[in-house]
């Protein structure tokens, strides 16, 4: 075994991503809350269901309902069934929700004990416009500030926000090696020299294997978030063609008798394979509406999608994935050239 | 090499049998989907290894037309 410091490098990086992506635990979040909507002027008990929450009798816990920066209202009476459930009780005034007469309100929860949990778009509320109200504006102020090292709560996510760092170091992995081959293909083109064109081919076929693998792993996830294996998302289109795009490549590749001549045409073919990738997966998906995080208009890997925390194992799993990868197509190279120089002296 | 095809299979099927079993996907979505990660890693490490399967293949039949 050819031993290099980045193979055992990726063995360690990986490790350590599968073992911090999968201890460090979720934020509290509010999965539930019933009823999801109800009229001013009346007195309602709100069943709130907490996730990885610690709701305790002794503990301080204070929960709104708010509008918007100006109005919110507070709960005037709140008790705590277990853990992950608490009800609290509001009497809504008339005169809400303001100015309009439906709105939809953000739930805020505040536990003394372990920070704040909002749920956006928790219920919503129906004004009964012909009374006058005695609407109260509650502050929401000295919040709890959670100091735990956790991942962010996202409720369609759960515990599936863990997959950033096995999915997405797929793809950036894919596209890595399918850099490497461009690179090598472009030296053989100029050097003719048959080593870069097995380079090349070895890069891209493990590129192709991560793809698929992205792909695969996309459509599970996809169908415990988004309801289906494939949703006709716009970037879950673009990469299958651009995984069907080097699938020709090998086609390509193995269709000519001519050792030379394939791999001249296989160079050329390479360039054009990616030059086609960039446009199918990073500009036509942001152009139009995706299902995807960072599409549609606003940057990837913003602050909405990735935080500080899973940052620390977002970006080593990038790089550890992208250092298996190496290695992979390394094995794969080196036992083509080897098979190319045994046929050749068996001949 | 047939031994490691033998285990890749059993252990697949393994995995796809604690999957499928789940009824209508109850066990995936429970502790906040968390066996829905499961499902991610245990597939791209299958992937990886199949891989490697298929390079210990091509590698034999090479090892075994320099041995003729």
């Amino acid at each position: 075994m050819k031993l290099a410091w980045w193979k055992i490098l990726s063995v360690f990086i990986i490790l350590y991503v599968i073992i911090v992506g999968l201890l460090v635990p979720l934020k509290q979040g509010i999965t539930a809350v019933t009823p999801s909507s109800l009229n001013a002027g009346t007195s309602v008990d709100l069943k709130i269901i907490g996730y990885n929450t610690k709701f305790n009798s002794d503990s301080k816990i204070r929960v709104w309902l708010k509008q918007d920066d100006e109005h919110a209202l507070e709960s005037n009476k709140i008790a705590v069934s277990n853990e992950t459930e608490i009800t609290a009780s509001f009497s809504i005034p008339h005169d809400l929700p303001f100015d309009t007469k439906v709105k939809d309100f953000t739930l805020v929860v505040d536990n003394a004990i372990e920070g704040t949990t909002v749920l956006p778009n928790a219920i919503y509320i129906t004004k009964n416009d012909t009374i006058k109200g005695d609407f109260v504006n509650a502050k929401i102020e000295n919040l709890t500030k959670a100091n735990a090292i956790t991942f962010p709560f996202r409720n369609i996510l759960a515990e599936t926000i863990r997959n950033t760092y096995f999915h997405v170091p797929l793809w950036f992995a894919m596209f890595a090696l399918f850099f490497t081959a461009l690179i090598n293909s472009v030296k053989f083109l100029r050097t003719n020299d048959l080593q870069y064109e097995y380079k090349a081919a070895g890069y891209t076929y493990t590129g192709l294997i991560f793809g698929i693998l992205g792909l695969i792993t996309g459509a599970i996830w996809a169908k415990h978030t988004w309801g289906a294996y494939w949703s006709w998302d716009v970037k879950q289109n673009m990469a299958a063609i651009s995984v069907l795009i080097y699938l020709a490549y090998f086609v390509l590749k193995n269709s000519f008798e001519d050792r030379e001549k394939a791999a001249r045409l296989s160079g050329v073919y390479n360039i054009f394979a990616f030059m086609a990738m960039i446009p199918l997966l990073f500009v036509i998906p942001r152009m139009t509406d995706s299902l995807h995080p960072g599409n549609g208009g606003n940057p990837a890997l913003g602050s909405q999608d990735l935080d500080k925390t899973m940052r620390m194992v977002f970006y080593p799993a990038v790089i550890g994935f992208i250092l298996l990868g190496f290695w992979l197509s390394e094995i794969k190279f080196r036992y083509e050239i080897l098979k190319a120089k045994v046929l050749e002296d068996l001949e | 090499m047939r031994k490691l095809i033998l285990s890749t299979i059993i252990l697949i099927s393994c995995i796809t049998n604690v999957f499928c079993q789940a009824p209508n996907a109850d066990f995936l979505h429970s502790i906040g989907k968390i066996y829905v990660v499961v499902a991610v890693i245990a597939a791209s490490f299958i992937g990886i290894i199949l891989y490697l399967v298929s390079l210990d293949k091509k590698l034999t039949k090479l090892e075994n037309q320099i041995k003729k």
